[in-house]
């Protein structure tokens, strides 16, 4: 299947649409958030064809949706939406992705730049030592299976039931950094004793601890109820369920694949694979999925613990702690309430590398938020820089209340490692003022700055769209990566 | 990742090679004794995701038991059942953290030169 310019139709600025007509199988339109020129872009791999690939799941309804910072998966398109009907639309586990509830933080400071700049080294070689990172690096928690269940019941509540955070930081994540479908008895043993070790631990890939400063504000009252100013030093995380989550992934996907013929589903990809969401196999791995997510949030807790120690190693005792400003996931399937062509319907989001965005009057939104909208983080690339947005109400009519993620990737890692020389590169960024710490050369260049999108433009994309507005630019000053 | 075989069996193998010099490059090529013995009992729907399958099962070994597996023992193999024993070396770390082997684009065929390959794709 090819797909050409003229199939795309303007619906309008920053819209655009593949008809339902294009493709029998097509059970509504397939739409992507984009500029012209990033739309270019887009059709350049097979995003789209993968897209209007989602347009065929059983139960999917509005539309099939990408953000900007899209591109090619394996079988959904990363940057990708798709709703179904609640409660016997399809689930599909390749719809939230092997990295279930990858998400990212955002920990703010009371410290300037230029305040800790001379310190800069020395915290990012700390941060280094204590936040276990890397392939296959254990963390500093060993869970016993009582402890494992409790984690995957719990979410970020664990952490603070054993003292590693403040209960008051539970109100600043998505869900309240727990899902109350979860049900441990619905992962696998082995993707338990994979998890067992794997706390506090960022993995590598993508994955990354960063300090930043806020180097512009562009809405100054939403800024402030975030708790941001210009110059604050803040710190990003942003990792996820790690080994015992990619279990999860795999052990339903084959589960499910081999369901798919009971309920008569057939799918172009077999990456595809879904099940209604109300069957037996739909029920338990939403739970599965539900317990991994909250790992996975349990597991930033963790982190930003181990980054809060780090910060007192370096500034003393006394330094003001660091505070929460949110929590997103990036991976995850949410049952939540949209209107859909007039209609309030009960509905099955899939979000696979896409942030909610919900606007204000949100009532899950901490008090200082809720006139403002949720706040959603994305990451640029090192030696670039990240934003901080709200979400809109015109999210909710657009996008299932959703907005992209991050730059999203231009190369695939084996064409950065061709093309940057990462020793050159990391002291380039050196000379930029950005300390990098990583467990290799090869993990520096799949991560350079030319392996993504400009975020610049996806961002300036995302605010044209109304379905986020721009609140802040972060630019990174210390990055450590696995 | 291709890999080819001159039967079913070979493009196994050639997985698990394959995959093994990724998550630690070379470790399989010195002929050692190994310190890690599982054994891995999957059925399919068809070859492609009895392959994918498999490899799954032995990444999924892999982290658990800090090795990397280089030898595969087939105790039986037909187009839809696999039972086989693996052996490791224990590591340090790995290279690559591999997420998952992927089904996308993986189709194991027999060529018109009687041969066997198919893509593997990882999530990395």
């Amino acid at each position: 299947m090819k797909i050409n310019k003229h199939d795309i139709i303007k619906k309008e600025d920053f819209l655009w649409e593949i008809p339902q007509t294009f493709r029998p199988q097509m059970r509504v339109p397939a739409r992507v958030i984009a500029s012209e020129t990033l739309l270019d872009a887009i059709m350049v791999d097979r995003s789209l064809v993968q897209l209007v690939n989602v347009a065929s799941l059983p139960g999917i309804i509005g539309a099939s949706l990408v953000m900007p910072d899209v591109h090619e998966g394996y079988g959904f398109p990363i940057g990708g939406v798709a709703a179904t009907l609640y409660p016997d639309g399809a689930i599909s586990p390749g719809g939230i992705g092997y990295d279930i509830n990858c998400g990212v933080r955002l920990l703010t400071s009371q410290q300037n730049a230029e305040e800790i700049n001379s310190k800069l080294e020395e915290l990012s070689k700390e941060m280094y030592a204590q936040i276990p990172s890397g392939m296959g690096k254990g963390g500093q928690i060993n869970l016993n299976p009582k402890e494992m269940d409790e984690v995957l019941t719990k979410g970020a509540e664990w952490a603070v039931d054993n003292g590693y955070a403040d209960k008051k930081e539970l109100n600043y994540m998505e869900s309240n950094g727990r899902l109350d479908n979860a049900d441990p008895a619905m992962v696998s043993q082995m993707a338990k004793k994979r998890g067992t070790d794997q706390l506090g631990t960022i993995g590598s890939g993508n994955h990354f601890v960063e300090v930043d400063y806020v180097e512009e504000i562009y809405d100054p009252i939403a800024a402030e109820a975030y708790g941001l100013s210009k110059g604050q030093v803040v710190v990003l995380i942003h990792t996820g369920s790690r080994g015992l989550g990619h279990q999860v992934a795999t052990d339903y996907i084959r589960g499910i694949m081999a369901a798919m013929p009971n309920y008569g589903i057939k799918v172009p990809d077999r990456e595809l694979a879904c099940v209604p969401f109300n069957s037996q196999e739909g029920e338990n791995y939403f739970k599965a999925m539900c317990a991994a997510a909250n790992f996975a949030w349990c597991n930033r807790e963790i982190i930003s613990w181990e980054v809060r120690k780090a910060w007192k190693n370096v500034f003393g005792a006394d330094v003001a702690p660091l505070k929460l400003m949110y929590d997103v996931a990036h991976n995850i399937a949410k049952i939540e309430t949209h209107k859909v062509d007039g209609e309030k319907l009960k509905v099955l989001v899939h979000r696979k590398g896409a942030t909610r965005a919900f606007g204000p009057g949100f009532e899950d939104l901490p008090k200082e938020y809720l006139s403002i909208g949720q706040p959603v983080i994305i990451p640029g690339s090192m030696g670039t820089c990240s934003y901080i947005l709200a979400g809109t109400n015109r999210s909710e009519e657009i996008s299932f209340g959703s907005c992209c993620h991050g730059a999203g990737r231009k190369l695939s890692r084996t064409a950065a490692k061709k093309q940057v020389n990462a020793p050159v590169l990391k002291e380039k960024l050196r000379e930029m003022g950005i300390y990098v710490q990583a467990g290799s050369f090869k993990g520096i260049a799949e991560e350079a700055p030319i392996a993504y999108k400009d975020v610049n433009e996806v961002v300036e994309t995302i605010q044209d769209s109304g379905i986020a507005k721009k609140v802040a630019k972060l630019r990174p000053m210390a990055v450590v990566k696995g | 990742m291709k890999v080819e075989g001159s039967s079913f069996k070979e493009i196994m193998v050639a997985g698990v090679l394959g995959m093994a010099n990724i998550l630690k490059e070379d470790i399989c090529d010195t002929e050692d004794s190994f310190e890690i013995k599982s054994n891995i009992v999957l059925k399919a729907t068809d070859q492609t995701c009895l392959l994918i399958d498999f490899l799954s099962e032995v990444l999924s070994y892999s982290y658990l038991e800090k090795s990397i597996y280089c030898k595969v023992i087939f105790i039986k193999l037909t187009a839809t059942n696999i039972i086989a024993d693996i052996y490791g070396k224990k590591t340090i770390g790995f290279d690559e953290e591999i997420k998952a082997v992927t089904y996308h684009e993986a189709e194991v065929v027999k060529t018109r030169r009687n041969t066997w390959e198919t893509f593997i794709i990882f999530d990395i």
